[in-house]
């Protein structure tokens, strides 16, 4: 039908050189920089090889800051999608079709927020002297609540912030998805007497199986971007309690040390896990 | 039947109460943002106080607030507008000529999302410095290239996949060439899912922080590194004016819930 035209090359191109040139550029020089003993106070530099890499593993910090980031990933995942799913079932189950536009309107609301405003916004929650979210235990117990700076559940609080903007909404997408499947499925499971939550869990949810996988993806790549709320709620601490890796190779490089190197050979380390890591995910996701 | 409805109402309840979970943060934001500081700084939370402006004349006036809103407006809106225009053809190339290379390009595209933004700042760094382009809006800009480009072509794929080809061929039939094809055909026909796209990608470089906090040290520092200094603040922290940035910082993306939200139903469709 379409005879031969210079289009597609024409138009894909200029946009995979530039792309192309914008990732790489940086991921080649991302290595070199690993592979010396560069700082950001003195220009001068020379190949120390792995020497970096091999530093890495017997730097606790290091090893803590992996497992931070582990329990990150794991935890906000999880609460995101547990969250989601049963906030939108409630609302499919019970909402007429008005109150679900302005439902959906008001769960989508946190999402937008810069990440470093949501952060503001719940630290000052949390506030132990004049915070609303501490406000109920103060009164309550006479004792100041100071969850953000309490080791046990530092990690915690921060991790109810991400789930406030994602799982919220996530809980919107699982609420359209329900409602664009077909009704039947639903009618004849209840004709046979199936529970509320067996319905959903054996009828609704296994025909969202693959949105939801792909959903599950989308926020395992978003959890690493945790920095912003880290750095503005807690800064890591208290301790090195919630300091990830991407908030310690950030320290590692501009606050403590300056020392360059060193963090881009955890950031290098860490593109090499994620790249492989959800390449693998995905292609398993789409077959 | 009575034990169903009770049911029922305590799942009302409990969806109510996350919709209040989700509003009421940001409300006291809100409403702190309009209060003197000794109104809240109460032991008790006050929800009657004289409201002031003061606050907002104050975070409107400061020097570093209107130049990181210009540098957040001049850097966002650039990069969205280079995004869109290298983006929305290739998309469309991708989208309507399959070739062997598209499945790929597809993949490269999104795996660039799987890049941690700390990779990505910390080699940029070396760079701009050795270019002598360190904290400029230049340099900011090519650097959110990167994330509007690629989230406006994989965002767009699939919009311009839903234009239906029937349309086009008639198109062709009636004498258009390929191109004429693209920008009065295509363009208009996807043009309310392709705005999604672009607010999406807007959105995503405004919030940016953490390359930017690493890319800037003055001259170029957007919006979100000024207001995060600004809750860095001592102990007299001057909660009011802290209020009054964020309500700043957040306007904008907010301003896109409506385009957001219909962007998502658009896309939802499409999976089912």
């Amino acid at each position: 039908m379409k005879a031969k035209t210079s289009l597609p090359v024409v138009f894909v191109t200029p946009t995979i050189v530039v792309l192309g040139i914008l990732a790489f550029v940086p991921t080649i020089f991302a290595i070199n920089i690993a592979l010396q003993d560069r700082e950001l106070s003195s220009p001068d530099s020379k190949y120390v090889w792995f020497a970096n890499f091999i530093h890495l593993f017997s730097d606790r910090r290091f090893t803590n800051s992996v497992f931070v980031s582990l329990t990150w990933e794991l935890v906000t995942v999880t609460a995101t999608l547990i969250t989601a799913i049963l906030l939108a079932i409630m609302i499919f189950e019970t909402m007429s079709t008005r109150s679900r536009n302005v439902l959906t309107l008001i769960f989508l609301m946190p999402v937008l927020l810069p990440r470093v405003s949501a952060a503001f916004v719940w630290k000052f929650a949390f506030n132990p002297l004049f915070g609303l979210a501490t406000y109920p235990f103060k009164a309550l117990t006479g004792q100041p609540l100071d969850l953000l700076s309490n080791p046990s559940t530092a990690l915690a609080t921060v991790a109810l912030v991400d789930v406030w903007q994602w799982g919220l909404f996530f809980a919107v997408i699982i609420l359209k998805l329900l409602e664009s499947l077909p009704p039947q499925p639903f009618e004849a499971a209840k004709l046979d007497h199936a529970k509320t939550w067996e319905i959903y869990a054996y009828v609704a949810l296994p025909m969202l199986k693959a949105p939801i996988i792909s959903l599950i993806f989308v926020k395992m790549v978003e959890s690493l971007r945790a920095f912003d709320l880290i750095y503005v709620m807690t800064r890591g601490g208290p301790g090195i309690t919630t300091e990830t890796l991407d908030m310690y190779a950030f320290s590692q490089g501009f606050i403590e040390s300056g020392n360059i190197s060193y963090a881009s050979s955890m950031a290098v380390l860490m593109m090499i896990v994620t790249t492989i890591a959800f390449t693998i995910l995905w292609k398993r996701v789409r077959t | 039947m009575m034990r169903v409805q009770v049911g029922r109402l305590i799942t009302k309840i409990a969806v109510y109460c996350a919709a209040a979970f989700a509003i009421i943060p940001v409300a006291w934001t809100l409403l702190n943002a309009f209060k003197n500081r000794i109104d809240i700084v109460t032991p008790v939370p006050m929800f009657f106080f004289t409201p002031t402006l003061d606050n907002f004349a104050y975070v409107l006036g400061r020097e570093s607030v209107l130049a990181g809103l210009l540098n957040s407006i001049l850097i966002s809106g650039t990069a969205v507008l280079i995004g869109a225009i290298l983006g929305l053809p290739a998309a469309y190339a991708v989208a309507r000529y399959p070739t062997k290379w598209a499945n790929d390009i597809q993949f490269f595209v999104l795996s660039l999302r799987f890049l941690p933004p700390v990779a990505v700042a910390i080699p940029l760094m070396v760079i701009w410095l050795d270019l002598d382009l360190y904290d400029t809006r230049l340099s900011l800009i090519i650097t959110y290239t990167l994330l509007t480009l690629s989230t406006i072509v994989w965002l767009a794929i699939p919009a311009f996949q839903r234009v239906p080809k029937e349309v086009e061929e008639a198109a062709t039939v009636d004498g258009y060439g390929p191109y004429a094809v693209f920008f009065l055909i295509a363009l208009p026909i996807a043009s309310r899912s392709l705005m999604g796209a672009i607010a999406f990608s807007f959105v995503l470089v405004w919030n940016e922080f953490l390359i930017a906090l690493m890319l800037t040290t003055s001259d170029a520092k957007t919006l979100p590194i000024v207001a995060s200094e600004l809750t860095q603040l001592g102990r007299d922290v001057p909660w009011g004016i802290l209020n009054a940035s964020v309500i700043l910082l957040s306007l904008p993306p907010l301003l896109f819930i409506g385009v957001l939200s219909g962007f998502l139903n658009t896309i939802v469709k499409k999976n089912t």
